[in-house]
């Protein structure tokens, strides 16, 4: 996103300049070399690393890009303790095309002697340009004033001071610090740079923001040295490896010189050959106890975040009590991954008692280290196994839940406990449109009511991202079904790709997340742009998902409808309150266009057409998005758009004032064809409509209407003086129109009647 | 090394760093960071190094003395340096090794956790030191305290005492430690920390601590009306440990959290500009 607005800023200042061409000389651009630059740092973290390793590889493109700096390949590093950028074939010399950049008008750049005046001055020198360079130019817009810059050839070695420190400024963190009176914002603080173009150090500083030109490549501001360049960090002879605790500084000659150092002291820049390592690492470890890493492991992210927590990553295995293997998986897989980033190993799907860790370097005696890594995971897990025991003494679930009204969902909406009432409420809508049998019904109604309650239980506040999980444990231990313990962990579903796979799990995941949304929405707290912090758009997106894959009706209008009968809509003015229920539904209907449709995907246009129809079922909305996706390129298909556009086209300047057609009023047997065909197959395309069969009923309509229609367009005029005919003609059109349109698509936005 | 002389070499090491050694502050707080020393030191333009032992209370992590780890009072060994030296890390690591740890024998870590009090409108960056994955350090560059922006930046080191001893002592349980001559942290803490949890959890008075908050409240923003500072400070310090002990009685809601936070923080601000209001006019 930067990258690209810094392109347009630059393109923008660029306006008002010719380039001229030149021509280079045979073999000017032959010399080239390699640069190297390491910003050497304190511990970054591991979160933040996978962007900016891809930041710095983008941002180093498009700089030398935008100085005129050809290069072969650009690749970047990192690990928790440096940014590596490696440039190579990067030109040796910057050849600035010549410009012409237009100055004041003739009139004011000269006064009446001829004489330059202040204006032309003052432009020269902010150009740096010298009166023997100007020209005059005629335009459209009178006589101006052109500076005529020639081409330039500077060697890059000089260019480099000025560039790289431009670069450390354009990596973005999201969260940056302050360390030293440089007044330099980086994510951590920056303790040394090493920098090298052709075996030859660079020596440049980065400063604070006193100190740096960005207008102009030059890179001091010349009074102000001497008196604040100690403030500055300098790049240096020299790299810093090792293990934290032995970080040591050693000099560094050229950039073969570098690697050499860097691969001799076991360090891996690579993160992918890093994360390569660990992975094979860990799995060996694994087999060697007769496991495999827990799957979870991977999408716990505990992969990456390892790569990136070691530059020398090595593999010990150690061993816990056994008796923690009583606490549910989830909670210990929770405790190893989140707090100790420790890797769990399972056997024929069950947890062995025992972990792998990796470690920065190899540890002088691995044995002790082991030791107390198996205590302190000991310990923590004998503080969760005492959260659960100590949870299960206020259980049933039931007792969880009347503590709910002590947990805020938000301040301006209400209670944990308000919201679960709500949500039972909602129930009442799927349990009708899904024909929930009175099993159903009663599990859905009591997953509604148990849903949340396990945020007030200890585990989940040690462990926030098993809500739900925990809920579904303790609703067992509470001799719940097992229909509503399953339900209340999916409903916070989907995740990642894991999607509910219960009815009532499916039900309560979407009754859960509209809520939210029209709790939200009534607040007017709607996501703009990628401002979302409470995750709407992922609630709504959820509800599409969640609705496609169990297949069953989502009536929007119906659930606005029990919605509002709660807060805060009771109280709301009729008007506000439906402006606000059309907003939900088309924000919902809206994430069609991004959903991830089955193969081939429904191109916008199809997803158009339907949404400009009534949709209140959002599944039935979806159905036909398929439907005619799967028409693409029959000419059936086209036909009917075709009669869909006419009709449309007719009746876009003014609608009939009413609907009914008098077959009395017909003038022309053309007339009376389309009427007559109407009636007689109004009644098979709406019952293939009502049935689904939306491509049949496609395929029939542009069928019966298309041949017809065009003759009638032909013949007839429509818009005639005499009104009542003119009336008539339009209620006919209409009703050809919207015995469609109604139920399917509106067939006019496709974008094949373009060609 | 008993803790005791871990806490004299402490002293001797970052008293050769230029630190000013004080003492403890004499009142109930979360961390050594509530010590005046640390929440007046770090604002403003004055030059500071101060290094402490401060006593730690945080009643919601009693555990009756039966985790290994995890206590409702502890002792933090608290530097503040301002500035922030460019080689901060590399004194902290010196400092380890003063304690007779040998590093390269162990697994050491710097661990993103940025770091914030809420109630103390204070926040900043680092980590937490893992010694083969035990915290035993948190190190944070602060870049605000009393929500008001720092200029110099300060660099806080907290050390967890009894951890370090673990492992200068190769001891796993922490009551089992030695403290100094003949007496093991037990003997000394095991029963207040048994007693300390169960009065946390189950005695302390909610209604009394309720009414306290209030008037502690009140009367700190009385005190910074007239001009009194660390007496209003003090008030503060009562109402974060009266919060903190009122969230460990569960008397606390979801709902009333933030708004309590809100209200210390506020106060904090209040100590904060008044502080640096007396600077400005000393200088002068």
């Amino acid at each position: 996103m930067r990258s690209a607005k810094d392109a347009q800023g630059s393109r923008l200042k660029a306006q008002g300049r010719t380039a001229v061409a030149f021509s280079l000389q045979p073999g000017a651009l032959s010399k080239t070399a390699d640069l190297l630059f390491e910003i050497g740092t304190e511990e970054l973290p591991a979160a933040y690393l996978p962007d900016l390793i891809e930041q710095l590889g983008a941002e180093t493109r498009a700089l030398l890009e935008a100085h005129h700096l050809p290069f072969r390949t650009v690749q970047s590093f990192g690990t928790p303790r440096r940014l590596v950028l490696i440039a190579r074939g990067l030109a040796g010399t910057q050849r600035k095309p010549g410009e012409e950049v237009r100055g004041p008008s003739k009139q004011v750049a000269y006064d009446g002697a001829g004489k330059p005046t202040k204006a032309l001055v003052g432009f020269l020198r902010a150009q740096s340009g010298a009166l023997g360079q100007v020209k005059i130019v005629a335009s459209e817009k009178g006589e101006y004033v052109y500076l005529v810059k020639p081409p330039t050839a500077i060697p890059t070695a000089t260019i480099l001071p000025a560039l790289l420190p431009q670069l450390v400024g354009k990596l973005r963190a999201p969260k940056t610090m302050r360390w030293d009176a440089s007044g330099v914002r980086f994510a951590r603080p920056i303790r040394w740079m090493f920098a090298s173009y052709n075996s030859r150090h660079i020596r440049f500083c980065l400063a604070g923001a006193t100190l740096f030109n960005p207008k102009s490549d030059q890179f001091f501001d010349e009074a102000k040295i001497g008196v604040e360049i100690r403030l500055g960090i300098w790049s240096g002879a020299t790299t810093r490896i090792g293990r934290p605790q032995a970080l040591r500084e050693v000099r560094v000659a050229s950039i073969p010189a570098y690697f050499q150092t860097i691969e001799r002291a076991g360090l891996l820049l690579d993160q992918v050959e890093r994360q390569r390592r660990i992975q094979q690492l860990v799995t060996r470890e694994a087999r060697r106890i007769g496991g495999i890493v827990a799957p979870e492991m991977l999408s716990h992210g505990l992969m990456e975040e390892v790569t990136f927590l070691t530059e020398s990553p090595v593999a010990l295995t150690g061993t816990f009590d056994s008796k923690y293997l009583a606490l549910p998986r989830e909670v210990l897989l929770a405790s190893m991954a989140k707090y100790q980033r420790v890797f769990a190993i399972e056997a024929r799907g069950k947890l062995l008692p025992r972990f792998v860790a990796i470690l920065e370097g190899p540890p002088r005696k691995p044995a002790a280290v082991r030791q107390i890594i198996e205590r302190i995971l000991n310990a923590r897990l004998a503080d969760s196994l005492m959260f659960w025991t100590e949870d299960r003494r206020h259980l049933p679930l039931e007792q969880m839940a009347a503590a709910l009204s002590g947990v805020t969902f938000h301040e301006r909406i209400g209670s944990m406990a308000d919201k679960a009432e709500r949500v039972h409420t909602l129930s009442a809508v799927l349990e009708k449109a899904w024909q929930l049998s009175r099993e159903e019904q009663k599990d859905l109604r009591r997953a509604c009511q148990l849903a949340k309650a396990d945020l007030v239980s200890t585990l989940v506040k040690e462990f926030p991202t098993l809500q739900g999980v925990i809920g579904k444990y303790y609703a067992r231990h509470s001799r719940e079904p097992q229909e509503v313990a399953e339900a209340i962990e999916e409903h916070y579903l989907p995740i990642g790709d894991r999607l509910p796979k219960t009815l009532i799990g499916s039900a309560l995941a979407v009754l859960d997340k509209y809520d939210t949304l029209a709790s939200y929405f009534a607040q007017g707290i709607v996501p703009t742009g990628d401002q979302d912090p409470f995750g709407l758009r992922r609630a709504a997106q959820g509800i599409v998902e969640v609705g496609w894959k169990v297949h069953r009706p989502l009536p929007l209008e119906r659930f606005f409808g029990a919605r509002s009968s709660t807060d805060p809509f009771r109280t709301a003015p009729q008007e506000e309150r439906a402006a606000t229920g059309e907003r939900i539904r088309r924000y919902i209907l809206e994430r069609l266009y991004t959903f991830e449709w089955p193969k081939p995907a429904p191109s916008r246009d199809i997803i158009e057409a339907v949404l400009a129809s009534p949709c209140d079922d959002l599944v039935d909305a979806m159905d036909r998005i398929v439907s005619l996706k799967r028409l693409d390129g029959d000419p059936r298909l086209l036909k009917a758009a075709k009669v869909i556009e006419r009709t449309c086209n007719i009746l876009k300047p003014a609608e009939p004032r009413k609907r009914e057609v008098d077959p009395a009023r017909f003038q022309e047997p053309l007339e009376q064809r389309l009427w007559a065909l109407y009636s007689s197959k109004k009644e098979e395309i709406e019952r293939l409509a009502t049935g689904k069969s939306y491509a049949e009923a496609t395929r029939l309509f542009g069928e019966v209407f298309y041949q017809p229609l065009h003759e009638f367009f032909d013949r007839v005029m429509v818009n005639v003086p005499d009104e009542s005919l003119q009336q008539n003609r339009l209620a006919l059109m209409q009703a050809i129109n919207t015995l469609y349109t109604d139920r399917i698509a509106d067939l006019s936005k496709l974008t094949v009647l373009q060609h | 090394m008993q803790l005791q002389q871990l806490i004299r070499t402490l002293d001797t090491f970052w008293e050769r760093e230029g630190c000013v050694i004080v003492q403890p502050y004499d009142m109930e707080m979360g961390a050594g960071t509530f010590h005046p020393s640390t929440f007046f030191g770090a604002l403003g333009p004055k030059p500071s190094r101060v290094a402490y032992v401060q006593p730690s209370r945080r009643p919601t992590d009693g555990r009756y003395g039966e985790n290994p780890l995890r206590m409702q009072r502890y002792y933090q060994y608290q530097v503040l340096l301002k500035p922030a030296p460019d080689d901060v890390q590399q004194r902290y690591l010196e400092s380890l090794r003063a304690c007779g740890l040998t590093l390269e024998d162990h697994d050491l870590r710097f661990v993103q956790d940025d770091w914030e009090s809420p109630t103390l409108g204070a926040w900043g960056l680092g980590w937490e030191v893992w010694m083969d994955s035990l915290e035993v350090t948190q190190f944070t560059y602060f870049q605000q305290v009393g929500s008001l922006d720092l200029d110099p930046i300060s660099c806080e080191i907290t050390y967890g005492l009894e951890r370090i001893t673990m492992f200068a002592q190769g001891i796993a349980d922490v009551y089992h430690l030695t403290y100094g001559p003949g007496a093991t942290y037990g003997e000394l803490h095991l029963p207040s920390e048994r007693e300390g949890s169960a009065y946390n959890f189950e005695h302390a008075d909610v209604e009394l601590h309720q009414e306290l908050f209030e008037r502690y409240e009140k009367d700190a923003k009385r005190l910074l009306e007239a001009d009194l500072l660390m007496p209003a400070y003090e008030q503060l310090l009562k109402c974060s440990h009266t919060f903190n002990l009122l969230d460990a009685r569960g008397a606390i809601s979801q709902s009333d959290r933030p708004r309590f936070i809100l209200r210390i923080r506020t106060l904090a601000k209040g100590c904060a500009e008044l502080y640096l209001e007396r600077q400005h006019h000393e200088k002068r």
